[in-house]
């Protein structure tokens, strides 16, 4: 059946379709640190934590700090959405009621990628994400932990 | 808008890109600027009286205007500097209509802390009131579901920062982690009007705030000396009847009557104690909450008792909500004033007295807070830092009662029902 064997021109928007029906993150986005950091694994909520503020130390005691993404980039929206199961609104509500409560301000923004990989290559405790795919030497990504 | 507000909101757009290029900086102090605001309109089916966000409020919606932009509408805007590890400072100033019906700006919070350790601080100045669960964000619409918090159950506390001291301990318990706080300091406002002051003096409060996952707790116990001047009027009059020679001489005990009257019902340094509970779930996807507070002080204010449910459900960019809330008084409504007065052509003068001073009395504790509400309403985050929200409140009040409305017109009969609709834009920047 030769039929079969065609790639018709709209499978690919079908594909992405139903990729985005599904709700499967398009993006895979990783949770990186410096290659001489000593963190190795975390757990999702760990990494949240640190994200949001509500935890300032590794599981080793060494200082954590995150680094996000500019605010409005696709990264930085799939990265909460996948890890925190929050959209950016709910992420920025929840910064103005740790801002305007004098308990904090939400992590520095450090963008595109590659400025991400070279900020944590220079700061052993600093924790940022980046896609999968922009992975190389100078950061490795942490291990997720259940 | 009102000049002022648009003062504040100049000096913001100034001052946004210094404190910005100083934040940049690393090493030494850390300097942060942020703002949050509200600009909405509110529309009340009662027009003989004003429906009002709190009851520190000049005007409102229904017999101010009929679209009222001044229930909600407001402009903060927070300076906080971080000195060293230990020593950091808030300054929150906030723009919103107050007893006057101006927006002069006020300190909302100015005030250093000091961190002993990561988890033990301490802070000295104007400093927030953490009555209920969404007191630190109470005026930052933008943190809220809602298009503001349900008026029954926030009603119960207006004042909503103190001039003091507060302790603050993290602890963490297992997975959970709480934040006590210890605060002891005074607050006053004044009241629209020309209703005077009403302080809170010698105020203490112990609250716990624990986290665990997804589930927030809350409760907290205050007490304080409670006066409002508003009242004074009324029971001086009791206090005048009592030391009436006429009524000294030949009535004797209506005079006791109506000193006892004074003493009782006078909020002149009257204890009044403060107790809340809430509690919030929110996964992500929905989200429920719930609080009950209850005020209680021997004095015209009685008992009043609050509580309020309300969940919502996250749809992308729409998170339409509901709310039930109701607000009671748990003390009477109403009382039989000075009755020992003997009957009869020579004392009918002051027999009016005693019933016009009777009457003023009852129509106060008959003031009370009484209602029933359904909220509907869908928060639409449309833009980045901005959302718009729509709401609709239905409210039955209780008999004889105004519920939460203020400043009623002659004509106005309590009992009934109204709806409010409120459209708001919220931000932060």
């Amino acid at each position: 059946m030769s039929f079969l064997n065609r790639n018709p021109s709209w499978a690919p928007a079908l594909a992405l379709a139903l990729s985005l029906a599904s709700g499967a993150a398009v993006a895979d986005v990783v949770p990186v640190v410096s290659a001489k950091s000593p963190v190795y694994a975390l757990s999702k909520n760990e990494v949240i934590d640190i994200f949001l503020g509500k935890l300032n130390r590794f599981p080793d005691g060494e200082p954590a700090v995150p680094i996000d993404q500019a605010e409005g980039t696709e990264i930085r929206d799939d990265f909460y959405m996948e890890y925190a199961n929050r959209s950016p609104a709910q992420i920025k509500a929840y910064w103005s009621k740790i801002v305007f409560t004098g308990e904090g301000q939400p992590p520095r923004e450090v963008s595109p990628s590659e400025r991400v990989k070279k900020v944590l290559a220079d700061h052993p405790n600093f924790i940022g994400y980046i896609e999968r795919s922009e992975v190389d030497s100078k950061v490795k990504i942490v291990v997720l932990t259940k | 808008m009102k000049r002022e507000m648009l003062g504040l909101a100049c000096a913001t757009l100034v001052l946004s890109n210094a404190a910005y290029a100083q934040s940049e900086q690393s090493g030494g102090p850390i300097f942060s600027f942020d703002g949050f605001g509200t600009l909405g309109l509110a529309h009340s089916s009662e027009d003989k009286a004003d429906f009002l966000a709190n009851d520190l409020q000049g005007t409102g919606a229904g017999r101010g205007h009929s679209w009222s932009p001044d229930v909600d509408s407001r402009l903060g805007v927070q300076f906080s500097a971080q000195f060293t590890q230990q020593f950091s400072a808030v300054l929150q100033v906030v723009s919103e209509q107050r007893y006057d019906k101006s927006y002069r700006p006020q300190v909302e919070w100015g005030n250093v802390k000091y961190a002993f350790t990561p988890d033990l601080s301490v802070r000295v100045g104007r400093i927030v009131t953490p009555s209920f669960l969404e007191s630190d964000t109470r005026k930052v619409g933008y943190a809220q579901p809602w298009v503001r918090p349900p008026v029954e159950v926030y009603g119960l506390v207006p004042l909503t920062n103190s001039d003091g001291v507060d302790l603050n301990y993290r602890l963490r318990l297992g997975a959970a982690s709480h934040n006590l706080q210890v605060a002891y300091g005074s607050s006053s406002a004044e009241v629209p009007e020309n209703g005077g002051t009403v302080s809170a003096k010698d105020a203490w409060l112990i609250a716990d705030t624990m986290e665990y996952g997804a589930m927030t707790l809350h409760a907290a116990y205050s007490q304080s000396k409670f006066s409002l001047d508003q009242f004074a009027p009324l029971f001086n009059g009791y206090r005048q009847f009592a030391a009436n020679p006429a009524v000294q001489a030949y009535a004797p005990q209506a005079a006791a009557q109506a000193d006892a009257l004074a003493d009782r019902y006078d909020p002149d340094d009257t204890p009044i104690t403060f107790f809340s509970i809430g509690a919030s779930y929110d996964p992500g996807d929905w989200f429920v909450m719930a609080e009950w507070g209850q005020t209680d002080t021997r004095s015209v204010f009685g008992k009043r008792q609050a509580w309020y449910a309300t969940g919502g459900y996250r749809l992308g960019k729409f998170t339409p909500y509901i709310t039930y809330a109701e607000a009671d008084l748990k003390s009477p409504q109403s009382d039989p004033g000075v009755t020992a007065l003997p009957g009869g052509a020579p004392f009918a003068v002051l027999n009016a007295d005693a019933a016009s001073l009777n009457a003023a009395l009852n129509e106060q504790l008959a003031g009370a807070p009484i209602q029933k509400t359904i909220s509907v309403g869908v928060r639409w985050d449309f833009a980045r830092n901005v959302a718009f929200k729509l709401q609709y409140d239905y409210s039955r009040l209780g008999k004889n009662s105004p519920g939460t409305l203020d400043h009623q017109l002659p004509g106005f009969v309590p009992g009934g029902s109204y709806s409010v609709v409120s459209a708001i834009f919220d931000f932060v920047f």
